[in-house]
């Protein structure tokens, strides 16, 4: 069943275009990320589901009503803030009291559900603790808790944890992910880390400039990324593209080297492509394009090779530990199957 | 420049600073002082050349005497209390909600509203004396407190509002919109959220309307005859036709500034960082 639906939404500000013509469909219990880089409209998204922000045209969905016009309260979402967003004057009981306060929950019934919350988070022995005297996880885990103690419908998560260092990120992440696997509430995240939406989600949409450029599972964005953009958005290290030529010989063309397309690719001759390779897929050898080594980063389980070659850059990620020197001149051995293709003009992908 | 940096600092750098620090608090401090020591003096020995100093000149006489002659200083004081509280108090309940709704709500042109605010602050004091007067004389409020109050609310209003608009522009807007979720309407959020964030400019808006009321003389003169005169008016009136009391003048200046000191020495802490704040987020 649809939980939540975004149908044909723009928003403008003014002369400015934060969203044109998003269409998103999450189903219940779903975990959806809005992934972008800055100023994609990630943000603008959620903050229109969350009734904080006004479509400026379309409709949004919840349960299959219509609830454009409804306040962040009668939609029943729960939402957790970049910068924790908690009430500085409050200990860490009245912030997560203060939803059900609002609602005119009795006493008794408040703190019964807020002492419920602390303890699955493990707040119990902080609730008359100021904001202040808390650490960014534990603070972090407070606005957790506010959005928790209402047990809402949906839960909206705006970059919640870019704030933190790398360590608790990696904590809090997996938090989140058990929580929802415990609660299987319907949640939307937005975030601009690729490898943070890789882990936590069923579904990920990528935005560019406004627009979903892809809605998938982590395996298709990564695997068969939809656009040239997301292609070089997802994946860490980043894919090098270059740029060649469908040649007649059922290769791609980059100078004097060619790049064998995988079987049946059924690409025109002559047709300017841009082409690329996530790093696995590539391996150094006695066969395969010749390139020589500009740089060595190994980083435990594999070690990140960049190469230069005629096309540009090209990296390969390797098992283990290698020994290669800058200037070294290597063989590349780029596994077909996983060529990732895209038209040069639009952009889209072209490989199967 | 913090404690830390100055510690960090060579000697040279460090006498220079203190030297400095010592100087501008005696440039502050002395009026106040060379108030207290003439309260003090005997009329004689404070008109010699130069002042004469010696202990045996200090008494209390003018304090007993002003007090003695307590009825218009006390009424003074009293009209000055009920003036500055009446405006204050009423400059914060008007001009908070005011600044609130000029810095959050979608009102048109809010800075233009809020420059025309301040602009009303422009036209020099003795440019409306003139209008005022004819005004609250033709409605019969001459020598009235709570008219008086109404005129000290038109000045501090305007600077209440533009010193917490400034703090509420700075109130990170993700608290606003938490509120928002939590079910908060734009009342719940300003009363439960907004306003105890906002004590310490508050405070400081508070203490500077006050203060303002506390010491305005010129249209406390030209508004009132005798029942409602306030402390500044009835100070002057130390000074005679023929004579100047000044031990006497001094003492009842002390009495009447004591009550801002302490509100100073009370809030200071609410009132450096309301002001700060103001400042840098404004």
């Amino acid at each position: 069943m649809t939980a939540i639906e975004i149908r044909n939404v723009s928003k403008t500000f003014g002369n400015y275009t934060a969203c044109r013509d998003v269409n998103l469909a999450i189903a219940e219990g779903e975990f959806v990320t809005l992934l972008g880089a800055s100023g994609c409209g990630k943000t603008t998204t959620l903050n229109m589901v969350a009734g904080l922000e006004d479509a400026s045209s379309g409709d949004i969905l919840m349960g299959g009503r219509r609830v454009n016009e409804l306040s962040p309260v009668e939609r029943d979402v729960a939402m957790v803030f970049q910068n924790y967003a908690l009430y500085p004057h409050m200990t860490v009981a009245r912030n997560i009291s203060f939803t059900l306060k609002m609602r005119g929950v009795p006493s008794s019934e408040i703190k019964e559900r807020v002492e419920k919350v602390a303890a699955a988070l493990e707040l119990s022995t902080m609730l008359e603790r100021l904001p202040a005297q808390l650490s960014g996880g534990q603070q972090q885990r407070v606005a957790i808790g506010r959005a928790l103690v209402r047990e809402p419908r949906y839960f909206l998560f705006d970059e919640p944890f870019s704030n933190l260092d790398a360590n608790l990120r990696l904590k809090m992440r997996a938090e989140v992910k058990e929580l929802h696997q415990r609660l299987g509430v319907t949640s939307i995240f937005v975030t601009h880390d690729q490898e943070e939406a890789m882990s936590i989600s069923d579904r990920i949409a990528v935005m560019n400039g406004g627009r979903i450029e892809q809605l998938g599972t982590p395996e298709e964005i990564y695997a068969r990324p939809a656009t040239r953009y997301v292609a070089t958005f997802i994946g860490s290290p980043r894919i090098e593209l270059a740029a060649g030529e469908i040649g007649a010989d059922g290769a791609i063309k980059v100078g004097a080297a060619a790049i064998p397309l995988p079987t049946g690719a059924g690409l025109a001759p002559g047709r300017p492509v841009d082409f690329g390779i996530r790093p696995e897929y590539v391996a150094l050898g006695d066969s395969g394009i010749p390139a020589t080594v500009r740089l060595v980063q190994p980083v435990g389980p594999t070690t990140h090779v960049t190469l230069d070659w005629e096309g540009g850059t090209l990296l390969a990620s390797l098992p283990g530990f290698v020994r290669l020197n800058s200037g070294m001149p290597v063989k590349a051995a780029i596994d077909s199957r996983h060529l990732l293709i895209f038209d040069r003009q639009s952009g889209e992908r072209l490989s199967h | 420049m913090s404690f830390a940096r100055l510690r960090e600092g060579g000697p040279l750098r460090k006498t220079v600073i203190l030297v400095g620090l010592a100087l501008f608090t005696f440039w502050s401090a002395a009026p106040v002082l060379w108030l207290i020591i003439s309260s003090l003096l005997e009329q004689k020995a404070l008109i010699a050349q130069p002042p004469d100093l010696s202990p045996q000149n200090f008494t209390l006489e003018n304090f007993s005497t002003v007090l003695a002659a307590a009825a218009a200083l006390g009424r003074g004081i009293a009209n000055s209390l009920i003036v500055s509280l009446f405006s204050t108090a009423l400059a914060l309940v008007l001009g908070a909600p005011a600044a609130y709704a000029l810095a959050r709500l979608p009102v048109p042109r809010a800075n233009g509203i809020a420059f025309l605010i301040l602009a009303t602050q422009m036209l020099p004091g003795i440019a409306i004396a003139i209008p005022l007067f004819i005004v609250i004389s033709k409605l019969g409020l001459i020598d009235n407190v709570l008219s008086l109050g109404v005129v000290y609310l038109s000045f501090n209003l305007p600077i209440v509002i533009w010193i917490l608009r400034g703090f509420f522009l700075g109130i990170p807007s993700g608290i606003e919109k938490a509120a928002a979720v939590d079910g908060a309407g734009i009342f719940a959020t300003f009363w439960y959220i907004v306003l105890p964030i906002s004590l310490p400019p508050l405070s400081a808006a508070a203490v500077f309307a006050f203060v303002e009321a506390w010491n305005e003389f010129f249209f406390a003169l030209i508004l009132t005859r005798q029942q409602a005169q306030t402390v500044p008016l009835v100070i002057a009136q130390f000074a005679g036709q023929y004579q100047t009391v000044f031990g006497q003048m001094m003492a009842a200046a002390v009495i009447s500034v004591a009550p801002v000191i302490l509100l100073a020495v009370l809030f200071r802490n609410q009132i450096i960082r309301g002001f700060a704040d103001g400042m840098m987020k404004g």
